[in-house]
């Protein structure tokens, strides 16, 4: 295999096309191994790791675009391109083809245009922000790393002209039926949702889709949105627009943490209020939430249930009894040396819900983002004790899609924990979203089937655990990932919180039966 | 918040105008609402230097 590149300077695609094109061109007779994208210091340091770094490559500008891999040949280096170029091309051939060089341009030629979603890198966030709302659009902003200052200004700027500005790092929105950005798609109903984790509204939404309700909106402000500095505008626009709105008959807060000047204001607004509002503030007691005459969740499971249960309807998660039960039979088969949970996951929100919920069963959990400082990893690809790792961190997925879109960011992980001798569970969450992988869980099952694999030929049994985020509505549908999982040996449960107690369960029993 | 422009969103058919990957454009088209695509690239193909000068120089 000799090594081959091709460098375009001056040539931009961004990086979802080149994600889409890299996955591709790897799968063409005659490449070992192949890489594509514009020359980021991200991009080297993956060539570099896969052996494709030159000098020539190292030497370029953020702007150039490279195509490099090595390959039996050059004709076949060359026709694996060709048929790249082919795939790609037809993919995103869309019913319009037509496009415009900015907002204003596009407005102009389509005068009912009424929403702008945004994904550019963040640093040109508010300039194009700026256009948007200058040409009469509500925003909808996908860019994250924007700074605080920027947010306020955009924010502030939305607010005086009458529209939304939902994010930026707004990773979930549903608009009259629309799962922008990484949403799921949501049947519609009478429950209007604003909220400052993605994660958070997509949760309750498709539990409220899976019970045969649904949302009237569903508006992310991004997770900044209650920092000081912004001062939680979006949120308290976003109860504005859903209390005037008719189709809204109950209105849904989320967020985790909002800023000391911040949340005296979001309080007072709920009190207010003229419809029944459910609140989950992680930072709020229940006797503050319901001294404001709103109805208080304790988590994500418990915000979709009290939706519920105001129109008579109810959601089933496993008991803990059903959970303890499954452990049992996890922990048959395993070693001696298996002690501990490795969690994998693409979602923080996800991975702060899981590390709290088994914190009380397992102690100490260490994390690239972890519960304490002290629990801190030194290294995000050495676990240590039980561990959970959040692969939606800017250390991997700078300059890279997020892993709702990008699985193969977390893809190495099945098999590196699982050749850990000391793995006990291994902890995973499959997010659903139009944009994503069209099949994230069965793009994995060969790990995790290889990962049992290694366990059992050393005398073990490895446990899995997963939880899918996401609807039937959705292209991948939520039944058939489950089942996907399921087939392949997974313990497949209703939510990411009742998976990670099923995780920390495992491990608590393991534990007692080891001594 | 003033809510007469989002309350005419909620009542008007969604059309998204898309800046950033056109793969974004895709996937709300294929749930069935109309799209249109705003070409964005970088400003002097991502270089800090040039693009500080193309804003002195009023771009």
């Amino acid at each position: 295999m000799e090594l081959f590149a091709r460098i375009e300077k001056g040539k931009y695609i961004d990086s979802l096309e080149t994600l889409f094109s890299a996955t591709v061109f790897n799968e063409q007779p005659g490449i070992e191994t192949g890489n594509i994208g514009m020359a980021t210091d991200s991009f080297k340091d993956i060539s570099k790791e896969l052996g494709l770094l030159t000098d020539e490559i190292a030497a370029l500008s953020e702007g150039d675009y490279v195509i490099v891999a090595k390959a039996e040949s050059k004709e076949a280096f060359e026709a694996a391109i060709r048929a790249t170029e082919a795939v790609v091309k037809k993919s995103s051939e869309s019913k319009n083809d037509v496009s415009y060089g900015s907002p204003m341009e596009a407005v102009r030629a389509n005068p009912h245009a009424n929403l702008c979603q945004i994904s550019v890198p963040g640093e040109y966030a508010l300039e194009e922000v700026k256009k948007a709302l200058d040409a009469g659009l509500h925003c909808c902003v996908f860019s994250n790393n924007v700074p605080l200052k920027d947010e306020r200004e955009m924010k502030e700027l939305a607010l005086s002209k009458g529209l939304l500005c939902m994010g930026p790092d707004c990773g979930v929105a549903n608009i009259n039926g629309a799962a922008l950005v990484l949403s799921s798609i949501n049947a519609r109903g009478p429950f209007g949702i604003v909220g400052a984790s993605g994660c958070g509204i997509q949760h309750v939404a498709a539990i409220l889709h899976e019970a045969g309700s649904g949302v009237s909106q569903t508006i992310g402000t991004g997770g900044n949105d209650l920092k000081a500095e912004v001062g939680g505008l979006m949120m308290l626009a976003g109860i504005d627009v859903l209390e005037a709105d008719t189709e809204t008959k109950y209105i849904v807060l989320i967020a985790r943490k909002s800023a000391d000047n911040v949340k005296p204001k979001l309080l007072d607004r709920i009190q207010k209020c003229t419809k029944p509002c459910i609140v989950f503030f992680m930072d709020c007691t229940k006797e503050q939430i319901e001294a404001l005459g709103a109805i208080y969740a304790e988590n994500l499971d418990d915000c979709a249930a009290k939706c519920l249960s105001l129109i008579g309807k109810e959601c089933r998660f496993e008991t803990d009894e059903e959970l303890w039960k499954m452990a049992s039979e996890a922990v048959r088969g395993m070693n001696k040396t298996q002690k501990y949970v490795r969690g994998a996951f693409s979602g923080g929100t996800y991975m702060d819900e899981a590390m709290h919920t088994m914190e009380p069963l397992i102690g100490d959990i260490y994390s690239n983002a972890p519960l304490r400082e002290d629990l801190r990893l030194k290294d995000s690809y050495v676990s240590l004790k039980n561990t959970c790792v959040d692969y939606g961190e800017e250390e991997f997925t700078l300059g890279r899609p997020h892993p709702a879109i990008d699985a193969s960011i977390r893809r190495p992980a099945i098999l590196r924990e699982a050749s850990d001798p000391e793995t006990a569970v291994i902890l995973l969450d499959f997010i659903l979203t139009p944009p994503g992988h069209p099949d994230p869980a069965g793009y994995v099952t060969g790990d995790i089937q290889a990962a049992k694999k290694m366990a059992e030929q050393r005398g073990g049994s490895l446990a899995v655990v997963a939880s899918v985020l996401g609807t039937t509505a959705d292209f991948q549908n939520i039944d058939e990932q489950k089942k996907t999982l399921r087939d392949a040996g997974v313990y497949c449960v209703s939510t990411n919180c009742r998976a990670a107690k099923l995780a920390g369960m495992i491990v608590k029993l393991k534990k007692e039966a080891d001594s | 918040m003033n809510p007469e422009k989002a309350l005419k969103l909620f009542r008007s058919p969604l059309v998204v105008v898309n800046v950033g990957p056109k793969s974004f454009a895709t996937a709300i088209e294929k749930q069935g609402y109309e799209t249109v695509q705003v070409d964005w690239k970088p400003l002097a193909g991502g270089d800090k230097q040039m693009q500080e000068l193309l804003v002195v120089l009023g771009y």
